[in-house]
């Protein structure tokens, strides 16, 4: 009987401690946060929609919570639809949730509570049907464009880049694209020809891997300066590469990433937060039929949503002057340069990447496959 | 021949982890306790090092690259990993409940210990702790640089000292010392003959819970610092609350060794040897000519277990009491 009772006391504990850890106590909360399959504080995207979400809710009196759905990087839609059930339970009326993957999962909360507002962050609007349903995207191209284009003007002719997703993510795709046009636009002005390195292959569940430094490890010895590390936690890999080499660099996204490492060069940057709490600024004004419902927001440098980190100790380039910055980003955001985004659905293609290197005369861009 | 370097040098960093996870397994294991546990072990082993050497270098920032700080990280990692293990072995031996399944509890608590005590103490589910212990060609001499860049034995010396992580030669120190240790020690031999007939050793006067206590703690201890070493290679010191399925990796090392601290290593290598040449495979001119997919290298290995196991199964090396509670009142 006493054995019994330790074990099960012993087990108890066990489950109890887990249960505690991944699901999130259930407070009565106004704005709520569900993640898709990263964790929330992942120093990139979930984190940034949370920050703009809770700093809404700090700054205007509102009560805001997050959601985990069950089963961590592995969560389905069953998991996401449990963990926004239980927000809209614990008294949600705002919804915010980042990342494609919730597709599904919106759609059929959204249906079944029309009364509950959803924020779809890299998404897009589902139709008239679907008026409490509003969407944000960002143009990473132009982020992306932004990094590839100062990395060549500062000097660097080898560059290359790792994206999550494994090809089929849009946004990570879409920073690819703008990343080879970037460096090509450079080259071009500057009158030489680089080389861009693609690759999709160790990144489609966005987490550090031996594989992943081991492939960056080996571009850094063929002769690459530079990497940009696009997606979660990739880029711990592509640092631990970075610092093995004498003077590999490394680009990071989302966020700035420069306190990460003296590695890293410059973050090709999404304005999450600020979108975030503008959108549910909108919300509370009042205005989510005349501005909000069934739209979706495609946001870039044109509101300041994209572009590079400016600030004096995350501006670590040689040559490539701030003002040779603004002049581009100014370029970018009057509309007299526009960056392509007509990307394939799956972008780990040697084919999409063979049209895209035709077309870019002054970069040599090849997917490593 | 820089991309050979490479190979060898990330072959050695992949199975650097694994066959000291993987010869922890064993000492659990061998002692009669199946641990199924390595990865939450190694996971927790991270987190705790990790902490503490985030912890100092907040402190001294000089000493981001101090490999004193490493060596207190291996053993910080070691003495955690250790103790989580605690709780497996609690509920394996004392409680005497079933083996798989206390396993399988730590691997979803360490998880959560991560997500839990990172959000808490630094608002994220990571500590990214800022130190570089990795040595370089350029930190060494004129002469030493001159010999691994411009000889002919160049390339050996690049291997053993270049693109070096001081946890390398740590794990190979210790799985040698640890390995004659179980094999030609007293004790050693004492905790495998408890995987084998606890109730024979009983009857001599071994004391088969410490035994068994003793070898979970030792298997627990070594795959903290298998979690250690690995996130110092690969993951820039930054521990999260996985170690990329490295501790279910090393459990299959371990079958694949057939309990064997021999062909652990060697199992270990092959693993890290077929993985890097698959990732590699598209970088080395001669082997992106046969265009074969990486899936391929990545195949064979398992191939290979499936063909050992097949051979091997009148021999099997696995210790005949693991998994059951020892009584002692059942004869």
């Amino acid at each position: 009987m006493k054995k019994n009772l330790i074990l099960s006391l012993a087990c108890a504990v066990l489950v109890l401690a887990s249960a505690f850890a991944l699901s999130s106590c259930g407070k009565k909360a106004e704005i709520a946060v569900v993640t898709d399959v990263g964790l929330l504080m992942d120093g990139g995207f979930n984190q940034g929609t949370w920050e703009g979400a809770e700093g809404y809710a700090k700054a205007n009196g509102k009560t805001v919570q997050y959601y985990q759905p069950a089963n961590g990087a592995d969560a389905t839609d069953a998991d996401r639809i449990t963990a926004m059930q239980t927000a809209i339970k614990n008294g949600a009326k705002v919804i915010v949730t980042p990342g494609f993957l919730q597709a599904a999962a919106i759609e059929t909360v959204a249906k079944e509570n029309p009364e509950v507002k959803f924020v779809f962050v890299d998404g897009w609007n589902f139709g008239p049907e679907y008026k409490n349903v509003t969407a944000i995207s960002y143009k990473e191209e132009e982020s992306g464009f932004f990094a590839g284009y100062a990395a060549v003007k500062d000097g660097y002719t080898k560059l290359g880049g790792t994206f999550g997703g494994g090809g089929t993510n849009p946004a990570c795709s879409r920073f690819a694209y703008g990343f080879a046009q970037g460096a090509n636009a450079a080259a071009a002005e500057m009158n030489k020809t680089v080389e861009v390195k693609i690759s999709f292959k160790y990144g489609s569940t966005f987490g550090a891997s031996t594989e992943l430094a081991t492939q960056i490890a080996g571009w850094y010895s063929n002769g690459t300066e530079i990497v940009f590390a696009c997606g979660g936690s990739m880029v711990q890999s592509v640092i631990s590469a970075a610092e093995a080499t004498t003077n590999g660099k490394v680009i990071g996204v989302d966020v700035d990433q420069a306190g990460l490492s003296d590695r890293v060069l410059t973050s090709a940057v999404k304005g999450l937060a600020v979108s975030v709490e503008q959108v549910l600024g909108q919300f509370y004004a009042g205005e989510w039929d005349a501005k909000l419902a069934d739209k979706t927001q495609n946001l870039g440098a044109a509101v300041d949503a994209t572009g590079l980190p400016t600030a004096s100790s995350s501006w670590r380039f040689a040559t490539f002057t701030k003002a040779e910055y603004d002049q581009l980003f100014a370029k970018v955001k009057n509309g007299s340069l526009t960056i392509k985004n007509d990307i394939a659905d799956n972008c780990d293609d040697v084919e999409f990447w063979a049209a895209v290197n035709t077309a870019c005369a002054n970069a040599n861009i090849s997917l490593d496959k | 021949m820089d991309t050979f370097v490479i190979l060898i040098q990330y072959t050695i960093l992949y199975a650097i982890p694994l066959m000291i996870v993987a010869l922890g397994g064993l000492f659990s294991e061998r002692s009669g306790i199946i641990n199924l546990a390595l990865e939450g072990e190694m996971i927790f082993g991270a987190f705790i090092g990790a902490l503490v050497t985030k912890l100092i270098i907040a402190a001294n920032p000089q000493l981001a690259t101090s490999q004193w700080l490493l060596i207190l990280g291996v053993i910080i990692s070691g003495l955690s990993g250790g103790a989580f293990s605690l709780l497996l072995s609690f509920s394996a031996i004392r409680a005497k409940a079933d083996q798989t399944i206390g396993g399988t509890a730590l691997n979803l608590l360490a998880p959560a210990i991560v997500c839990t005590f990172g959000l808490i103490l630094f608002n994220s589910e990571k500590v990214i702790t800022g130190a570089r212990f990795v040595i370089i060609s350029s930190q060494y001499s004129e002469a030493m640089q001159n010999a691994m860049f411009n000889s002919w034995f160049g390339p050996i010396l690049r291997i053993m000292f270049d693109r070096l992580y001081l946890t390398t030669y740590i794990v190979i120190f210790l799985f040698i010392a640890l390995s004659i240790w179980l094999y030609k020690s007293k004790t050693g031999t004492h905790i495998r003959a408890c995987g084998e007939h606890p109730s024979a050793c009983d009857s001599v006067g071994i004391n088969v819970v410490k035994m068994r206590y003793l070898g979970t703690t030792i298997g627990g201890a070594l795959a903290g610092i298998g979690g250690y070493a690995y996130i110092v290679a690969c993951c820039a010191a930054t521990a999260e609350s996985s170690v990329a399925g490295l501790g279910f990796f090393a459990l299959a090392i371990m079958i694949f060794g057939n309990w064997n601290p021999i062909l652990i290593a060697l199992g270990a290598l092959l693993f890290g040897f077929l993985k890097c040449i698959g990732v590699l495979s598209s970088q080395i001119s001669f082997l992106s000519t046969l265009n074969l997919p990486m899936y391929f290298y990545n195949i064979i290995p398992y191939f290979i277990v499936l063909v050992v196991l097949m051979l091997s199964k009148r021999k099997s090396g696995v210790p005949k009491a693991e998994g059951i509670p020892y009584d002692k009142g059942a004869r």
